[in-house]
């Protein structure tokens, strides 16, 4: 249960308490328990692999992914287009059949048990509509928590706050092929939090929606994850948003994981910090003197002097700044540069897209 | 206090709550965009009118004499029509929104939604094709036998048959998306089932509508009952409605798990 004043729903979060039938709940403890370091899981991946076509033309979509996802963290999945991002959750999701691995939802095997494991899940996928267009919001809502396993009249409530949330109140009598593109995105992404699913996978969330509905979305998202226990795995090519959003990061690149931590971890990255030094000594001899000793990411030539960027780690900028000390330059500015997310992203995956 | 202690506990939701959810959703749509519907019945209608009018202009009486097996026969058609594109259509629509996969994904799966839509496309037709129906009966001036209990068990039982064929043509669109145009041709071979017991060829009694067609032309010109008809030929019946929709619901699971497998479930 989630506080809140005077019996106002304050957040999307407080709009989804009480999701789980209660008959529903003891399967779903007993599930939990069956990952060996006791941790509570709500998506085990292991040893997926995907290859679509034969011969010289195969492509392999996703190489041997293993992947756990605790319950109530919200995971970015990030990659350049054709990394099998897609194929990744389409597989986790049953919507495409993998050559080889398991999938556990919530300690449920999603290829031998799918109609249990799919009473967990509901997604928003990539370019698809995901609701009906001539029905309106509130019969959207209705319906998809219906076919989620939830009967409606029991949620009608959690389904006037949470259209509440999303901004949608004043229009849930509208059919929806009649609103904004903004809006009939925040419809899917309240069509998918209707049911009772608790793991959801969307798949580029803010799509189309304005500044403001994207933070207030971020922000709920976030609020829904730590408050309820919700699970998300969100696909997005918003750096912004997989940063302000996600505890932890998932980067695929050619079918496979290459990198898999905290935001935080991914950021702080190893110890090499770019430092970009300003000064008027910085004449050719010295840059092409720079160049040699050490890794220089960029040189921007001033009026006077120029302005050097050196990736370096801790013992590598003592020895920068002592060479420059034996060189007699005058330091007009030394700065660090923080990477952001997308730098990360891009010495990760090497910047391409497929 | 928090909101969630004002609500009750999420109840879970059985079949009864899918089929009035189902039922619901098709009845929505149905009245609040009734054109397809007044559509379907001005083509109906604009097609018998040229049937009949330039029938009777080259053939003359000959038509006129044989004209109730003719309006029984193209109420059928029309009917059949309604429900096969219905749902093949249909499915390729869920594809193309997205929703066929959402669906996929839930505790009930697609299919028994794809059958209640069938039955809520079949309730539809039989509205549209009643009105069409009898407005043929006032152009033509003609009366015909209409026991609405046997008309209504015979031709449903008839044109489920054609509803799995609508399933298998979904399931091989979902597949293979090009085809499906090519599959709504198969509605224009319906014509050749439903006169096909003019053959008086007993193996056509297996073909989808041919034996229904038979008894629905002698229940609405020949009087017949539905209690009146031999058993057999009621078992006969109910047993190619049920093979057809068997059929259809095989090729539609087949279709689909393998465009699971191809990774092309929610192509379009």
């Amino acid at each position: 249960m989630l506080p809140h004043d005077g019996g106002v729903p304050s957040s999307l979060a407080d709009a989804l308490t009480d999701r789980r039938p209660s008959d529903d709940a003891a399967a779903t403890d007993r599930a939990l328990v069956d990952d060996a370091t006791g941790r509570d899981l709500a998506v085990a991946v292991e040893g997926l692999r995907k290859q679509f076509g034969t011969g010289p033309d195969a492509v392999t979509a996703v190489d041997d992914v293993s992947l756990e996802i605790e319950t109530g963290s919200v995971v970015g999945l990030l990659g350049p287009n054709g990394a099998g991002k897609t194929t990744l959750i389409k597989s986790i999701l049953g919507m495409v059949l993998p050559d080889a691995g398991t999938v556990r939802i919530r300690g449920i095997d999603v290829f031998e048990r799918p109609r249990e494991a799919y009473a967990h899940v509901d997604a928003m996928l990539e370019g698809a509509r995901n609701d009906y267009w001539r029905l309106t919001v509130r019969e959207n809502l209705r319906y998809f928590a219906t076919v989620g396993g939830v009967d409606p009249d029991s949620v009608a409530d959690r389904h006037d706050r949470l259209l509440d949330r999303l901004d949608l109140a004043d229009r849930a009598d509208v059919p929806v092929r009649d609103l904004s593109r903004g809006m009939k995105q925040k419809v899917s992404l309240a069509s998918v939090l209707a049911g009772n699913a608790d793991v959801v996978f969307l798949d580029e969330p803010t799509l189309g929606l304005d500044v403001e509905s994207s933070r207030t979305l971020q922000r709920e998202l976030r609020r829904l994850a730590e408050d309820r226990g919700l699970t998300v795995v969100l696909s997005s090519h918003d750096m912004h948003v997989v940063e302000t959003v996600c505890d932890r990061v998932v980067v695929m690149s050619e079918g496979r994981i290459v990198a898999d931590d905290t935001v935080d971890a991914l950021l702080r990255g190893d110890d090499a910090h770019n430092v970009r030094i300003t000064s008027a000594d910085f004449d050719a001899d010295l840059r092409a003197a720079l160049r040699d000793r050490f890794e220089v990411v960029a040189v921007e030539p001033l009026d006077r002097g120029a302005r050097v960027e050196v990736r370096t780690d801790s013992d590598g900028l003592y020895a920068l700044l002592a060479y420059l000390r034996t060189r007699g330059v005058a330091l007009e500015r030394v700065t660090t540069v923080e990477p952001d997310l997308e730098d990360v992203f891009v010495d990760l995956t090497g910047g391409e897209d497929r | 206090m928090s909101a969630g202690e004002f609500d009750a506990e999420p109840r879970p939701a059985g079949y009864y709550h899918l089929v009035r959810a189902v039922l619901y959703r098709e009845y929505v749509l149905f009245v609040r965009y009734p054109a397809n519907a007044v559509g379907g019945i001005v083509v109906s209608l604009f097609f018998f009118g040229l049937l009949f009018f330039g029938g009777r202009m080259l053939a003359g009486r000959a038509l006129t004499d044989s004209i109730e097996g003719i309006i029984v026969g193209y109420f059928l058609w029309t009917l059949s029509v309604g429900a096969y594109s219905s749902i093949s259509s249909d499915i390729g629509s869920e594809v193309q929104w997205g929703t066929l996969e959402r669906h996929v994904m839930t505790p009930f799966g697609f299919a028994p939604v794809a059958l209640l839509k069938g039955v809520a496309k079949i309730v539809r037709t039989f509205v549209t094709s009643g009105l069409v129906l009898s407005v043929m009966l006032v152009i033509t001036d003609t009366a015909l036998q209409i026991d609405l209990l046997t008309v209504v068990v015979v031709a449903a039982l008839t044109v489920a048959s054609v509803l799995g064929l609508g399933f298998a043509a979904g399931g091989i669109a979902v597949l293979y998306k090009q085809i499906g145009n090519w599959l709504n041709l198969l509605q224009f071979g319906f014509v050749v089932l439903i006169s096909a017991p003019a053959f008086d060829v007993g193996w056509a009694r297996l073909l989808p509508l041919a034996h229904g067609s038979g008894l629905l032309q002698r229940a609405m010109v020949g009087g017949v009952r539905l209690w009146e008809f031999p058993p057999t030929d009621l078992g006969l019946l109910v047993a190619v409605a049920a093979g057809y929709l068997g059929f259809g619901y095989v090729v539609f699971r087949l279709a689909t798990r393998r465009a699971r497998r191809l990774g092309v479930l929610g192509d379009y």
